[in-house]
């Protein structure tokens, strides 16, 4: 008995009728016991992942150990070790709830009164005793997704995956799934991996939270340390005069010098933000993009110099964005950079920047107070230090606001890309490895 | 470890027997389909023996009932209907998810596939006895002791008969994707073997081209087997229809076998 339960090595998954890569060799280990949530966005590779440790498919590349069981040398094994709760409901519901059940405890190849005796133990766990011989096409959604847990646990595995649990339920029925969840993991101390794109769900169930897209694993961490990776506190601080707009670069390197200072915007920062989405073209066909993530986002990208550049070299569109945007961003953004930095953007933005750092290009500037964005990992400690260097300065402060950065912006900070245009590039890649393959066969 | 492999030895019969078991059960509890089945036969019965009743079939020098030759023939033609469609039962667990809870089973897709087959031959005999039984009642075989052993040999026959159409059923279904093929399969393959398998018309009685059509539909074989139980005449060799039955029965079985085995559920 090792102490993992699930050992995934350089796992890759590509479909060839679609020139898809699902999984982009992953690597990851599940210890026994705890409950560990695939977290990404749709098409991140979670239920091809979680298929591949099911032996429902498999992997092109690398090797994926259930319960010390290859899944590709003995996937009848894997079978027993683990039940699955999919994605999209697998019940019969031409039968009745225990017939369902029944079915599966005979394919597990359970004996008759180990059969009856289980059927009433899960029934029991999922509170469906009452129902148990209603026809399933009379339930309700949740209590489906309950039979299922049910089923999925008949056979005792050591392991359960779920697959989006619930998805499509409402709140009282996913709170309860959840109490089901937990109480299975502690009771009975079941490993359990979950998939979800619901960042509360994996934050109130999960030991530890992987975050995947495109295949790869960006994050894997307990939820806590996930979002202390994002920055602890966000503080906003607006200045009295406008006049003192040329004296705040001077306090900004004082505050960079202080200790727990992450990052250090200047500029009206809600102003600039709200205005970019309304600025980019975003291509008609993305379904449900929430303009309120794209916001995020790119507040996101454009307060860390570092991913501006990537995204500059990586997107065009990116770089056009900044060519298009107003003076006064274009003056933030351009402040951001150290000479190091300057040197990687590329050329025509890098001209752009340099001129506006010389003071070449002006404009009329528009009379608002100063503000300044800190990004901190205690909000509470900084702040005073922070006051303390503006009384210094003789600056004198209108507001002050400070706030935690939303789940949603810890989970954008690592996925977010809302906008994927960079699908044709990637799969003109995947064309490349799969003709690689084909001939090292 | 020692549990795991005990299990795997006494298992596969139970597994597909509770799978026929189901699939038996869902036809008995769904009266649409009981119902229909039913008011199918009545009417085929009905409509066919009165309208046929005048034609006079003759099978190598024996006046023949054309009542019973038509009944004889639409009890046969029970197990094409029910077993094309009962294996592309397999269509309706894809698309309703359950087929991922079966495939995902410590349990091989042949055991999975012989339970599906199993099933459906089960159900396609119920329906051939129902159509039997009501054509014996109401007289069209005459009131006859060795009826009754006849009917009772009738099951492995039309048993035999279900292997290939339900092979047939499960390679189509497990290759397309929607039930809009289903049009499809009744006009290509269903009816043509419907009609040329001689169900409605002897054999001699038509001419040289449809003979060679039917000589090349394997279900003929099936039909004139059925005539050979039921009525004790037939147009070929008891022999021969056995042995197409059988070698249809394998190769379809296998290449349905072989199309279940290689299903994608994603």
């Amino acid at each position: 008995m090792t102490e993992n339960i699930i050992e995934v090595k350089n796992l890759t998954k590509i479909y060839e009728e679609g020139n898809v890569l699902a999984v982009d060799n992953i690597s990851f280990n599940i210890k026994r016991g705890e409950i560990f949530a695939l977290l990404g966005p749709n098409g991140a590779g979670k239920t091809t992942t979680i298929s591949i440790l099911a032996t429902l498919l498999f992997p092109t590349e690398g090797t994926a150990i259930v319960n010390n069981f290859d899944v590709q040398k003995n996937p009848d094994y894997v079978r027993r070790s683990i039940g699955i709760v999919f994605q999209e409901p697998s019940l019969d519901s031409e039968m009745k709830g225990v017939e369902n059940l029944e079915i599966h405890a005979v394919l597990y190849g359970m004996s008759k009164n180990k059969r009856r005796k289980k059927i009433k133990e899960v029934l029991k766990l999922v509170d469906l005793e009452d129902k148990a011989s209603a026809f399933v096409k009379n339930y309700s959604g949740g209590m489906k997704r309950r039979l299922e847990i049910a089923r999925g646990l008949l056979h005792e595995p050591h392991i359960l995956f779920l697959d989006e649990p619930t998805l499509g339920l409402d709140p009282q029925t996913r709170r309860k799934i959840w109490e089901k969840i937990m109480e299975l993991n502690k009771e009975l101390n079941i490993t359990i991996l979950i998939t979800t794109h619901y960042m509360e769900e994996a934050d109130e169930l999960a030991d530890r939270i992987c975050i995947m897209d495109h295949g790869k694993i960006i994050a894997l961490d307990s939820s806590e340390n996930l979002k202390k990776q994002i920055s602890g506190d966000i503080i906003d601080i607006q200045f009295e005069k406008f006049e003192d707009k040329t004296r705040i670069p001077m306090l900004i390197t004082q505050l960079r010098e202080l200790p727990g200072i992450k990052n250090l915007t200047f500029g009206s920062l809600k102003d600039l933000t709200d205005e970019i989405p309304a600025s980019l073209n975003l291509p008609k066909n993305i379904p449900n993009v929430n303009p309120e993530m794209i916001k995020a986002r790119v507040r996101e990208i454009i307060s860390d110099p570092n991913k501006l550049i990537a995204a500059w070299k990586k997107y065009p569109m990116a770089s056009q964005m900044f060519l298009n945007a107003p003076l006064e961003m274009k003056k933030r953004v351009a402040n951001l950079f150290t000479d190091d930095q300057l040197n990687q953007i590329p050329e025509e933005i890098k001209d752009e920047i340099v001129k506006i750092r010389q003071g070449e290009i002006t404009e009329l500037e528009n009379e608002t107070e100063p503000i300044i964005s800190i990004s901190c990992e205690n909000g509470g400690k900084s702040l005073p230090q922070i006051i303390q260097k503006i009384n210094n300065n003789n600056l004198i402060i209108k507001t002050v606001n400070m706030h935690q950065p939303k789940l949603e912006d810890v989970f954008l900070h690592f996925v977010g890309r809302a906008i994927r245009e960079e699908s044709s590039n990637r799969s003109k890649n995947i064309k490349q490895f799969i003709q690689m393959r084909q001939l090292r066969k | 470890m020692a549990d795991l492999t005990q299990m795997e030895r006494k298992f596969n019969y139970q597994a597909v027997w509770i799978l026929a078991k189901r699939e038996v059960m869902e036809y008995l509890r769904s009266k649409p389909r009981v119902i229909s089945s039913l008011a199918q036969g009545f009417l085929f019965l009905l409509i066919f023996s009165a309208g046929f009743a005048i034609i006079r079939i003759n099978i190598q020098g024996v006046a023949i009932d054309s009542r019973a030759f038509i009944a004889s023939g639409i009890a046969a033609i029970m197990i094409l209907f029910t077993g094309i469609f009962g294996g592309m039962g397999v269509m309706r667990d894809k698309m309703f998810g359950f087929m991922k809870e079966l495939i995902v089973a410590p349990v091989s897709r042949k055991t999975l596939m012989m339970g599906k087959t199993l099933g459906v031959g089960l159900q396609t005999l119920i329906q051939v006895e129902i159509i039997v039984s009501l054509s014996a009642v109401l007289g069209f075989f005459g009131y006859d002791i060795s009826l009754i052993w006849r009917m009772l040999l009738i099951i492995p026959v039309a048993f035999l008969a279900s292997i290939g159409i339900v092979g047939i059923g499960l390679t189509i279904s497990t290759r397309i994707r929607d039930f809009q093929s289903f049009g499809l399969i009744q006009t290509f393959i269903v009816m043509p073997m419907f009609w040329f398998s001689g169900a409605l018309f002897a054999f001699n009685n038509v001419p040289f081209f449809m003979q060679v059509i039917m000589m090349c539909n394997p279900f003929t074989y099936s039909v004139d087997l059925f005539r050979a139980v039921l009525l004790n005449v037939s147009f070929f060799p008891v022999w021969l229809d056995l042995l197409v039955m059988i070698m249809f029965g394998t190769i379809f079985i296998l290449i349905g076998a072989r199309s279940f085995s290689k299903m994608e559920i994603s």
